[in-house]
């Protein structure tokens, strides 16, 4: 959610954020039990292809989106490349032991990871907390205590940061040090959550005055409902899941098929 | 006299959600840290992940009712999520199972000890948590016997040191505020505060 950027609207914007929301995580899990590289890094490529074109946002704010994704890419890959078990050796050096095993399963939880960021990356550059919380009343009735809560606290987040600068100043001004770990985590986390925890209870009671609490049906200002991009988006998942399985079993990338 | 209703009422979502929110801020800054730390290899990193089970551990001491260890999980994984985390969609399901498992260290002590101790225990129940997801994820098993004991070492003691005393040392520091007398039943002293 970047409020800050703009970015064009593509129809993954229309789409219902529960369903959406829904094949994604069902993409989760089929993503963690997927064994074979091929089909995998042709998952990978698929996604990529999507945030690049499908999520309408300019080229360098997907640039600087995606650069975390390859750190996260690199260090998953290489733990596993270097001191993973196998039989084939290729260098040992110290500790370090790749094998054939260990490098091909790296890249594969490498791609793994890249996917599974994707996937996240995609659903919460598409889609706007409002429509989402009120598509969650509607169509998985989410309780609208929950909902409303969580929305509340979403229109909190600004000014949360407004005081974190508050108290960035306030401490440079007094001459603390700006270093310590845990310590610095403490020093900005107590004003912080103490005032964020008395706006909660003030926003709390008046909501509570408003019936927010309720458990009676409720009329919704937003209607969210369902159109012909939900069914692409389904289409397009079981096309784009497909189209990488067969392609990785019959036109393999790497002799592997299975990097357990 | 307010009727008693069944679950969480909505202060206590709304406070619960609103302390998972700033440390859903933590969380998704603590990410690069986490990159930053694992470059030096030998799961270094693994001693900081126990910050993301922080939010269960600090809902469950402020508000100590059943339940907020939950929320306070999912909400601080989906502010993460919300927020363009560098592990995505992941973050969320790690979240659930994360709060599930330190919830249930809590209902097992029945919501009646909020010491360091129980605390400490939750941490480890959602250590536990995102163990099983990342044997599915990760493969750790297959690690080198010798540097798997090192990560598993690493995040248990992290997640000790960070969910466990850190969040109580937190807690203390909050209470000290008085941002959490609401939950609080008025106890003798304050009974004898107003006689003076």
């Amino acid at each position: 959610m970047k409020w800050e950027v703009r970015c064009r609207e593509t129809w993954l914007h229309e789409t219902n954020p529960s369903l959406k929301l829904i094949v994604l995580v069902v993409l989760f899990f089929a993503v963690l039990f997927i064994h074979n590289p091929n089909v995998l890094i042709n998952v990978s490529l698929a996604l990529f292809v999507l945030f690049c074109f499908g999520t309408g946002y300019p080229a360098n704010v997907l640039f600087w989106l995606f650069l975390p994704f390859f750190l996260v890419f690199v260090s998953t890959a290489s733990s596993m490349m270097m001191f993973g078990e196998g039989t084939t050796t290729w260098v040992r050096w110290g500790l370090i032991h790749i094998t054939a095993e260990s490098f091909w399963r790296g890249v594969h939880i490498g791609f793994r990871a890249l996917a599974l960021g994707l996937l996240g990356l995609i659903f919460s550059l598409t889609t706007r907390p409002v429509p989402l919380f009120y598509s969650l009343m509607q169509q998985l009735k989410l309780k609208p205590k929950y909902a409303y809560s969580f929305l509340a606290a979403v229109r909190l987040l600004p000014i949360m940061l407004e005081e974190f600068q508050t108290i960035r100043y306030a401490l440079t001004v007094r001459g603390v040090p700006n270093k310590g770990g845990l310590s610095k985590v403490k020093r900005y986390a107590i004003p912080l959550l103490s005032q964020s925890i008395r706006r909660a209870q003030r926003i709390a009671v008046a909501m509570e005055a408003k019936q927010f609490s309720g458990s009676g049906g409720r009329t919704f200002y937003y209607e969210i409902g369902f159109g012909k991009y939900d069914i692409w988006l389904v289409a397009l998942f079981a096309a784009l899941m497909f189209a990488a399985y067969y392609v990785g079993v019959h036109y393999p990338y790497i002799s592997i098929s299975d990097v357990r | 006299m307010e009727v008693k209703t069944k679950g969480l009422k909505l202060a206590d979502i709304l406070t619960t959600i609103v302390i998972a929110i700033v440390f859903g801020i933590i969380y998704k800054l603590w990410g690069p840290l986490y990159s930053a730390v694992g470059v030096f290899g030998f799961h270094l990193d693994q001693l900081i992940y126990g910050m993301w089970f922080i939010a269960s551990s600090l809902a469950y001491l402020l508000i100590r009712k059943p339940g907020v260890a939950l929320l306070a999980e999912v909400a601080a994984s989906s502010g993460e999520l919300i927020m363009g985390s560098q592990w995505g969609l992941e973050v969320l399901i790690y979240g659930v199972v994360q709060g599930l498992f330190a919830e249930l260290v809590f209902a097992a002590f029945r919501y009646r000890r909020f010491d360091a101790f129980v605390v400490s225990l939750g941490a480890v129940g959602a250590t536990i948590g995102s163990l099983i997801m990342d044997f599915y994820k990760g493969y750790i098993e297959a690690l080198a016997p010798w540097n798997m004991a090192l990560f598993l070492l690493a995040r248990f003691i992290g997640a000790i040191l960070i969910s466990g005393v850190f969040a109580v040392s937190l807690a203390k520091a909050l209470e000290k505020t008085g941002v959490t007398q609401m939950w609080r039943p008025a106890s003798k002293d304050d009974y004898d505060a107003l006689n003076r």
